[in-house]
């Protein structure tokens, strides 16, 4: 894919036509599942996304997965568009988009969440209330351990970073020293 | 006093004083001999030939020496010699004359001489002291920068190590968190950064 601007129009197109049906949540589900076979098998994804390889060859590959698939219609048809278009290289851009889209629709913003230890459940529902407050959308979290933050977590929504790591605090206290500040 | 207009007319009277002081001297021996008729005449006529011959030889003499212009030759010659002399001369003044006006420059320019030498001993003294002044600038000015150099090198290296310091303080803080920090420690943290974040609203 040569844009997100492109590929946001493709998530747009598959959208609109989901809106109308009520299925646009299926529809990003499958999405997100063909985007993981491709990501899984790099070699299917190198054979479809290749021009060396002729369109209808590399239709006839795409259509052999998608007949053993479960996919939706407009699904189908959007995935054979791209291909048809040599742009099926960017559906994880497509299917990232159309997430976002969804997400908008749905008032839902999510979260990364990067944390050093794993975290209680309590702690967790305090982070979601507090994180939907800020944000006054429904937060969906995604968490990740990551051992090098020593302690504390990070938050990443969208462009909003919030890190309350032992890392970061110590890194501050670094530059500080290093400013002299504690002089 | 008698005067000739011309050489020609004194010519003639030459010729004629020499012809009359000849008869005269033919006159004396005449009347001094008193001998025989013949034998004197014999005489007279060899004295006559004599004096004849003496005077063409006489005039010879003087047609000679009018024709070759012996006597202008001469004069002209002496009037030459004269007159290159008188040139020598006033020649002999003028150089003694340059010779002085020459001795007289030379004085001046020995003066000049002087003066320049002078001047520029003036002037070399004078270079020489703007040399070691502006020498003397030039190292205080390096000394200066020398100085700073080392003022900055001695702040870049203190900059350093105190960097070094800071770095190895933070490593060495990081090893005795990582040790030391605990559930508990990660609870209270994620509590802290849940109030923190609710602040932020």
């Amino acid at each position: 894919m040569t844009g997100s601007k492109i590929s946001k129009r493709y998530a747009k197109a598959l959208l609109s036509l989901g809106q109308e049906d009520g299925n646009y949540a299926e529809y990003g589900e499958n999405l997100k599942e063909f985007a993981g076979l491709c990501a899984d098998n790099p070699e299917f994804s190198k054979v479809i996304g290749n021009p060396v390889f002729s369109v209808d060859d590399r239709k006839k590959v795409l259509n052999a997965v998608l007949e053993k698939s479960s996919f939706a219609g407009y699904v189908k048809n959007l995935l054979r568009l791209l291909l048809d278009q040599n742009r099926i290289g960017g559906i994880e851009d497509v299917s990232a988009n159309y997430t976002r889209l969804t997400d908008e629709i749905s008032n839902i913003i999510r979260a990364d969440i990067i944390t050093a230890r794993p975290l209680k459940d309590e702690a967790m529902d305090k982070l979601d209330a507090v994180l939907a407050k800020i944000t006054s959308k429904a937060v969906k979290t995604n968490v990740k351990e990551d051992e090098s933050l020593i302690g504390g977590l990070v938050v990443k929504i969208g462009d909003l970073v919030l890190d309350g790591s032992v890392r970061a605090q110590l890194e501050g206290l670094k530059e500080s020293l290093k400013r002299g500040e504690y002089n | 006093m008698i005067r000739f207009t011309s050489k020609k007319g004194r010519t003639f009277l030459i010729v004629g004083m020499t012809l009359l002081f000849a008869t005269t001297l033919y006159g004396f021996a005449f009347a001094s001999g008193g001998g025989g008729a013949a034998e004197s005449h014999d005489q007279m006529l060899n004295l006559f030939y004599r004096i004849l011959n003496f005077t063409l030889l006489v005039i010879i003499l003087v047609v000679i020496v009018k024709k070759t212009s012996m006597l202008r030759f001469f004069g002209e010659r002496r009037e030459e010699i004269k007159e290159k002399l008188e040139a020598l001369t006033k020649e002999r003044q003028a150089a003694e004359i340059r010779s002085r006006e020459l001795e007289k420059k030379l004085e001046e320019f020995e003066i000049q001489k002087k003066e320049i030498l002078e001047q520029f001993r003036a002037e070399g003294a004078k270079e020489k002291a703007r040399i070691i002044s502006e020498a003397r600038e030039r190292a205080s000015q390096l000394i200066s920068q020398a100085d700073h150099t080392i003022e900055r090198e001695i702040l870049g290296a203190t900059e350093r190590l105190k960097q070094e310091v800071v770095e190895m303080a933070a490593l060495r803080a990081e090893e005795i968190i990582t040790q030391g920090i605990k559930d508990s420690d990660q609870d209270h943290l994620v509590n802290e950064f849940i109030k923190s974040v609710e602040k932020l609203h």
